[in-house]
């Protein structure tokens, strides 16, 4: 149990470092919505599971929250960065016969694909609430921007992260039992 | 970690030095790169102590005086090729200065044969197309004017592929994180020094607010920690050779942003069909050495 909440500290810690400089600074002047602490979603659901979404969903409201920039838009916003990280668990747990080892070019291709495909479907969960609550936002740009972040950092980021994690730093991808431990898939 | 992660890893981490330019764009020219370099190389050191404190400490035990020894070694030479890098640039415009550092790529196979280490022959046709893409690329803008800064580029060129072929060799006797942590630190230290002899007034130049304090801080875990980290990781599963012409790449990211970037932020790059075909040809060095060859898969499988 000591281990478990020293982990999720951890967890806590991490997002809150790679978010909060992010927050402070506008990284390009007329685009402030850049968003690198989306790469841990994945990050945390493949190693953490289901604990690891929940954390990554409840601290995106945090930083909302610290930040001022709560909003009802942020109850959808909850609801797709819990959703996003637990369909990729659950696929790859659940669906996929092979793990994502990320050691070969097909392997790397079925992960970033996933990833996009995740990325669209929190897009289009978040982007509905903030038309209704805010008519003024441009939508199309939005659901673009909500894309971007969370299919490229994963991707660009994220993925070379988890190769240092899985391969070199001894961190395990939680596999549930229907998983195949199958090395390739291409 | 196979060559294949490590190549993605490499390219990932060049990606990363080319961002360097968007991170820092919040402060002010006025700011020595010294002083930036000395904060970030410093807190860079910090961090990864304090993440991985066990496990330096085991280091340390291990072998205390060759880790000092390694790190300061590297240390050193990334300062020095730093130092001329910086001077050097002047004498150039964005995309010419990013063509002409790219030379590391030609530069090394040429010292790997000196010192009767074997090149592959795909090492030695991609080394001759980024070098044909620098060629194509300055030829149209160079000037008599630039020589002096095509010097010391070109001596700091020398000097990056000594020092990426004996980080290569450190990074399979060392322990990566370690070695990362003692590099940066040497780097800070170092660059405190120069700091200190160029700029009497040091930090005090440093306009302090919430911006700048974010993009140091970006550039300690993200640059620092996180990338030249997981460089020295890869490169245990890479050759100098390959990693070189992986790294020529920046000059592919950097004129993308240079491209796309608002002027506020970087140098507007006029992309001219000499450039762009100067970075085709250093695509084309890349794809050649990353693309695992048929042999090197099957080992592998």
């Amino acid at each position: 149990m000591k281990h478990k909440i020293r982990t999720y500290i951890m967890l806590i810690i991490a997002y809150l470092v790679l978010a909060v400089p992010f927050k402070t600074m506008q990284v390009i002047p007329g685009f402030t919505d850049i968003r690198p602490v989306m790469m841990l979603g994945p990050v945390y659901a493949l190693f953490y599971g289901l604990p690891g979404c929940i954390i990554f969903a409840l601290m995106n409201l945090f930083m909302d929250a610290v930040s001022g920039e709560l909003a009802w838009s942020s109850i959808a916003g909850l609801i797709s960065n819990f959703a996003g990280p637990f369909l990729l668990f659950y696929y790859w747990n659940k669906i996929s016969k092979t793990r994502p080892h990320l050691r070969s070019f097909g392997n790397i291709l079925h992960y970033s694909a996933t990833l996009i495909i995740v990325a669209v479907l929190e897009a289009l969960i978040i982007t509905p609430s903030v038309a209704f609550f805010y008519p003024d936002v441009d939508i199309k740009l939005f659901f673009i921007t909500v894309v971007l972040n969370t299919a490229l950092f994963p991707m660009f980021v994220g993925i070379p992260l988890t190769i240092l994690l899985q391969e070199e730093l001894g961190f395990k991808p939680i596999v549930l039992d229907r998983a195949e431990d199958k090395e390739s898939d291409d | 970690m196979n060559s294949l992660q490590a190549n993605i890893c490499l390219l990932f981490v060049t990606l990363c030095w080319s961002t360097e330019v968007i991170i820092f764009a919040c402060i002010p020219s006025t700011v020595p790169p010294f002083a930036t370099t000395c904060i970030t190389s410093l807190a860079g050191a910090a961090l990864l102590v304090l993440s991985f404190y066990k496990r330096i400490v085991k280091e340390l035990k291990r072998d205390k005086s060759k880790i000092i020894r390694h790190g300061a070694l590297l240390g050193i030479l990334n300062c020095t090729y730093n130092v001329l890098y910086l001077y050097g640039l002047k004498f150039f415009d964005v995309s010419s200065g990013a063509f002409t550092l790219s030379m590391t790529a030609v530069v090394l196979p040429v010292i790997l044969l000196t010192v009767r280490q074997k090149v592959s022959v795909r090492t030695w046709i991609s080394a001759l197309m980024v070098f044909l893409g620098i060629i194509i690329a300055l030829g149209s803008t160079a000037n008599v004017g630039q020589v002096q800064g095509a010097v010391m580029i070109g001596i700091g060129c020398i000097v990056r592929a000594v020092y990426i072929i004996i980080l290569n060799r450190y990074a399979s006797e060392e322990d990566p994180v370690a070695i990362s942590a003692f590099i940066s630190g040497i780097v800070g230290i170092l660059s405190a020094v120069l700091l200190f002899v160029t700029e009497p007034g040091g930090f005090a130049s440093i306009p302090w607010n919430k911006q700048i304090i974010a993009s140091l801080a970006i550039y300690s875990y993200f640059i620092v920690g996180f990338a030249q980290t997981l460089n020295i990781f890869a490169q245990k599963k890479s050759t100098p050779a390959n990693a070189t012409i992986i790294y020529s790449s920046e000059i592919i990211f950097s004129i993308i942003w240079g491209a796309v970037l608002p002027a506020s932020i970087i140098d507007k790059t006029a992309l001219s069909p000499w450039i762009i075909l100067g970075m085709i040809m250093v695509v084309l060095g890349n794809i050649i050495e990353i693309i695992p060859s048929r042999k090197a898969a099957y080992d592998e499988a």
